[in-house]
């Protein structure tokens, strides 16, 4: 019987292939350069912190006591805190950051994260990946869902879900095609012969074009048709804009060439980008230090990305993300481990900047998550939910975080 | 049922040349070559045919091959076994490992940059640990490409991902060699047992996981560092070394295990496995309804695991996983049952679980024949394989694994990486195996020489050259579509050496070869 019911699934999928008929692929124009009237389309761009980020350095509770009581290594000094409000500051190293947010096109969402009760890396980010935390091993990200919701309106693009690193995200696994990129420039067939040989790559597209191999067939034509639609309209040739300058490393990299993508009008509606090394057991450090480091890097590749972009802001928002955040207490080796509540941030021009929403529970003993943990107070799929309505205009929120019961607004839109 | 057949026999002639029986069934023996059954058992119970092994194998008996196969009384191939010693990365004692990461780490707290952190220790012996964790990484290619013991090779591959380590975890670096040389290795194809035994006892593992952080909590005295029990390791023993995720356990299971568990450590010295009595937990505990009464020691853990390795989730838990890697990537209910009947007939023994897998009928169902995607790594070693290339020096396949987006022993996550096709298949993805299978046929790969291009007898004529790819890499399942492509190409080309490694490099890229 499943071997019968096997050969259905795949005898459906390849027969929906050469006909062409998966509304997925239905209809787009082998050379499709640009969107017509490009900039019309929207995008949000999701930054994943992954190894959990210590929300309580990055978004630091000074006016709380027990933030400074309970980490007398490594609070930050206050003297060196990018004060937000009487509540509220950013690490020292997240200037790019407090620019942003005094000119109000950044918000923090504090005590934020999944109900999810898991101190497990990999379970928490498939929890919150999924967008289903009460059933992690669901294989299909809350992104791919929104992109099968809304699949009729970018049709005419590869590069509509577009995921910067070696392999997809959870987020954007499923169903809705997304392009993986490791990086722009590399991006395509290389051949030992002179750069702009094209032969092999069209030699390879002819080897997949018809072929009944089901999702590989597929993932191949995305990829021929990126090759060519990059070819034409060679977004390396795009400097970054306004004097924006970039971090070095994968990070910086990533966010320049998604603004790359979006300055190219490609139809871009959902970037993806990982940016790690949080997991700080030890040493994290205050002001200086391995966090420090990588927030410097974190917030001035987003700094950079905004300037760049310019006034394109207007048509897109940043969404940063971590699995949960870290331990209101120091631990003995002057780093932090893993907890639960952390912070977020919306940035863009339509957020309604210079605000930290959400419920702040206060890091009292009785008030922490088993006694530890910042307890949280907002459910990412609220965060994440107001984001999509009112970013993406989103209609069906229930389709694409089932199961969940959606909290008060955070109000981060104007 | 009627309508079921339909389809599968449309889905067969979408795939024309898939085999089915093995050739000694009467039934079909008209319609199914020893060929395809060879070819079939190349790409499932090997790492991928090398030139001229599918017609060996045809000629010699697929049974025969398959039999000798599960013989092997160990992974490691005797005729290679020489060729290994000689590689730094297994000559270079723990304790010297040791030393380089100590060296590494107090250089790190000086503030030594990142480069000077690396080197480290004594002058007659490697001072860097990233070259011998690199040749280590490419041993493990290069064993997998020539070993004969290929099974063998494949079994201890699945249990390296199954029992995943990641090696850029702290003193990982140098415990994971241990781990697969000491746990891994010598009971990859014998008792599940000892298997199981093995890697919890793993100093690798119990740093992986933080066992050996995991001490028995004690009535708070004030002390800062009074941690208690970590769960870590003990849910993973649970929902993926045995039972399952579905298995039947509870929270209360979870920190039962740890508590079992606490004790069960690192020698710092050594760097081997220690038992430390003050840190066990004595109290009583159940686990999964069987209790282990207060006042036990370290044996109590050994009992534990007796538990865990004959319960039959861990059974039906782990012969699903077996069935997915060698059958499909949603294996057939025969296939499973099949599995679990011989572990529980053979009291876990892996080889006659495997022995049942082969001889079921779902191996050899036509569904499944040539189609299951294969991962970075499979595609890697069966393109060597195929290049009839010797790789006993290369270490850049090491970074070519990582930029396929495989890097071994670098999946962060216990689970290991995933065996479906969905979750290796993207344009990126098919587009580095492209790369990959250019770079590997243009020889700019050092150490990996593509044999099978200077092969005397191999015919320029575009045609006879086609059909001998598709016989020698693909076994005969070569696609009309890629047939046609590659005969252009080699049409247009002048230079035959040239046109050699672009129809080969074609063959690699194909759709085909990303199959097995």
């Amino acid at each position: 019987m499943s071997i019968s019911r096997r050969a259905f699934m795949r005898a459906g999928t390849l027969g929906l292939l050469s006909l062409g008929a998966d509304p997925l692929f239905l209809g787009r124009t082998a050379l499709a350069a640009r969107r017509e009237g490009g900039g019309s389309g929207r995008t949000l761009v999701l930054l994943f912190q992954r190894g959990a980020v210590d929300g309580l350095s990055m978004v630091v509770p000074a006016g709380d006591a027990w933030y400074w009581r309970e980490r007398e290594r490594i609070a930050l000094p206050r003297g060196d805190l990018l004060t937000l409000d009487d509540q509220f500051a950013l690490h020292p190293r997240l200037g790019a950051l407090k620019t942003l947010w005094d000119r109000k096109l950044l918000s923090a969402i504090h005590a934020v994260g999944s109900p999810a009760p898991t101190r497990s890396h990999f379970e928490a980010q498939d929890a919150m990946e999924s967008g289903v935390p009460d059933r992690p091993s669901t294989r299909e990200g809350w992104a791919n869902r929104y992109l099968q919701l809304h699949d009729r309106e970018h049709r005419d693009t590869p590069f509509r879900s577009v995921a910067f690193g070696p392999r997809l995200p959870r987020t954007l696994a499923g169903r809705a095609p997304s392009l993986v990129i490791d990086d722009l420039t590399t991006f395509g067939v290389r051949t030992a012969r002179a750069r702009g040989d094209t032969s092999m790559a069209s030699a390879f597209e002819s080897l997949y074009a018809g072929q009944d191999t089901g999702v590989v067939a597929a993932s191949a034509s995305e990829g021929f048709e990126a090759i060519r639609m990059l070819r034409d309209i060679d977004p390396g040739r795009l400097a970054p804009a306004n004097g924006a300058r970039y971090p070095g490393g994968r990070f910086g990299t990533s966010l320049r060439q998604i603004a790359q993508l979006i300055r190219a009008e490609v139809g871009l509606e959902i970037a993806f980008a990982d940016i790690d090394g949080w997991d700080t057991h030890v040493n994290q450090g205050a002001s200086d230090g391995a966090l420090g480091r990588r927030l410097q890097e974190f917030g001035d590749g987003i700094g950079a990305f905004v300037t760049d972009l310019g006034p394109k802001m207007r048509d897109v928002v940043i969404l940063t993300m971590s699995e949960f955040g870290r331990t209101v207490r120091e631990n003995g080796n002057g780093g932090t481990d893993h907890g639960h509540g952390t912070a977020m941030f919306v940035v863009g021009d339509s957020v309604r900047g210079g605000t930290v929403a959400g419920r702040w529970p206060g890091l009292a003993p009785e008030a922490r998550h088993e006694g530890r943990d910042l307890a949280v107070t907002s459910d990412y799929r609220d965060l994440f939910g107001e984001v999509l309505t009112s970013h993406l205009g989103s209609i069906d929120l229930t389709t694409i975080f089932p199961g969940h019961r959606a909290g008060p607004r955070l109000g981060l839109f104007g | 049922m009627k309508l079921s057949l339909g389809l599968l026999g449309l889905a067969l002639s979408l795939n024309p040349g898939v085999a089915s029986r093995p050739p000694e069934d009467p039934a079909t023996a008209a319609v199914v070559t020893p060929r395809d059954s060879a070819r079939h058992v190349l790409q499932r119970l090997a790492w991928g045919p090398r030139p001229g092994e599918i017609d060996r194998v045809a000629s010699e008996g697929v049974d025969r091959w398959i039999a000798a196969q599960l013989a092997v009384s160990t992974v490691d191939d005797p005729n290679r076994r020489q060729v290994d010693e000689r590689r730094v990365s297994l000559t270079i004692p723990t304790a010297d490992l040791l030393d380089i990461y100590a060296a590494r780490r107090r250089a790190a707290a000086k503030g030594d940059t990142a480069r000077a952190a690396l080197r480290a220790g004594a002058p007659d012996r490697p001072t860097d640990l990233r070259e011998v964790l690199i040749d280590y990484a490419s041993l493990t290619l290069d064993r997998q490409a020539m070993s004969e013991h290929q099974l063998a090779e494949v079994l201890a591959d699945f249990w390296s991902n199954h029992f995943n380590v990641f090696l850029n975890k702290g003193q990982d670096r140098v415990l994971l060699r241990d781990h697969i040389e000491q746990a891994i290795r010598p009971h990859a194809m014998d008792r599940f047992e000892d298997l199981l035994v093995a890697t919890a006892t793993s100093p690798a593992m119990l740093f992986y996981l933080d066992n050996a952080h995991s001490v028995a909590a004690r009535p708070a005295r004030g002390a800062r560092q009074a941690r208690g029990i970590n769960e870590n390791y003990a849910r993973e023993l649970l929902e993926l070394h045995t039972l399952g995720v579905d298995g039947g356990y509870s929270q209360a299971d979870v920190i039962a295990v740890a508590r079992v568990l606490t004790g069960w450590g690192i020698d710092p010295r050594t760097g081997r496995f220690r038992f430390t009595a003050a840190a066990h937990d004595r109290g009583a505990k159940t686990v999964l309804g069987v209790s282990f009464p207060a006042g036990g020691g370290e044996a109590e853990g050994h009992r534990l695991l007796h538990v865990l390795a004959t319960h039959p989730s861990t059974i039906r838990h782990i012969s699903t996983k077996l069935c997915a890697r060698f059958v499909s990537d949603d294996p057939a209910p025969g296939c499973v049952a099949a599995a679990t009947r011989a572990w529980q007939a053979s009291g876990g023994e892996i080889r006659e679980v495997l022995r049942a897998i082969v001889r079921s009928d779902a191996f050899w169902a036509e569904a499944v024949h040539s189609t299951k995607v294969k991962s970075p790594h499979e595609f890697l070693v069966s393109a060597l394989r195929a290049l009839d290339a010797d790789p006993a020096h290369a270490p850049r396949l090491v970074a070519m694994l990582g930029d396929l987006g495989q890097p071994l022993f670098q999946q962060s996550a216990p689970t290991g990486w995933p065996e479906r096709a969905t979750d290796w298949v993207s344009s990126s993805a098919l587009l580095a195996r492209m790369n990959c299978a250019l770079a590997l046929v243009g020889g700019t790969v050092r150490g990996v020489r593509p044999t099978l291009l200077s092969t005397a007898d191999l015919p320029d004529e575009p045609a006879a050259l086609v059909d001998r790819l598709d016989q020698e890499i693909l076994g005969g399942t070569m696609s009309p579509t890629t047939r046609r492509t590659i005969h252009e190409r080699l049409l247009a080309a002048t230079d035959p050496a040239a046109a050699r490694q672009t129809a080969v490099g074609l063959v690699l890229g194909s759709p085909e070869f990303q199959r097995q």
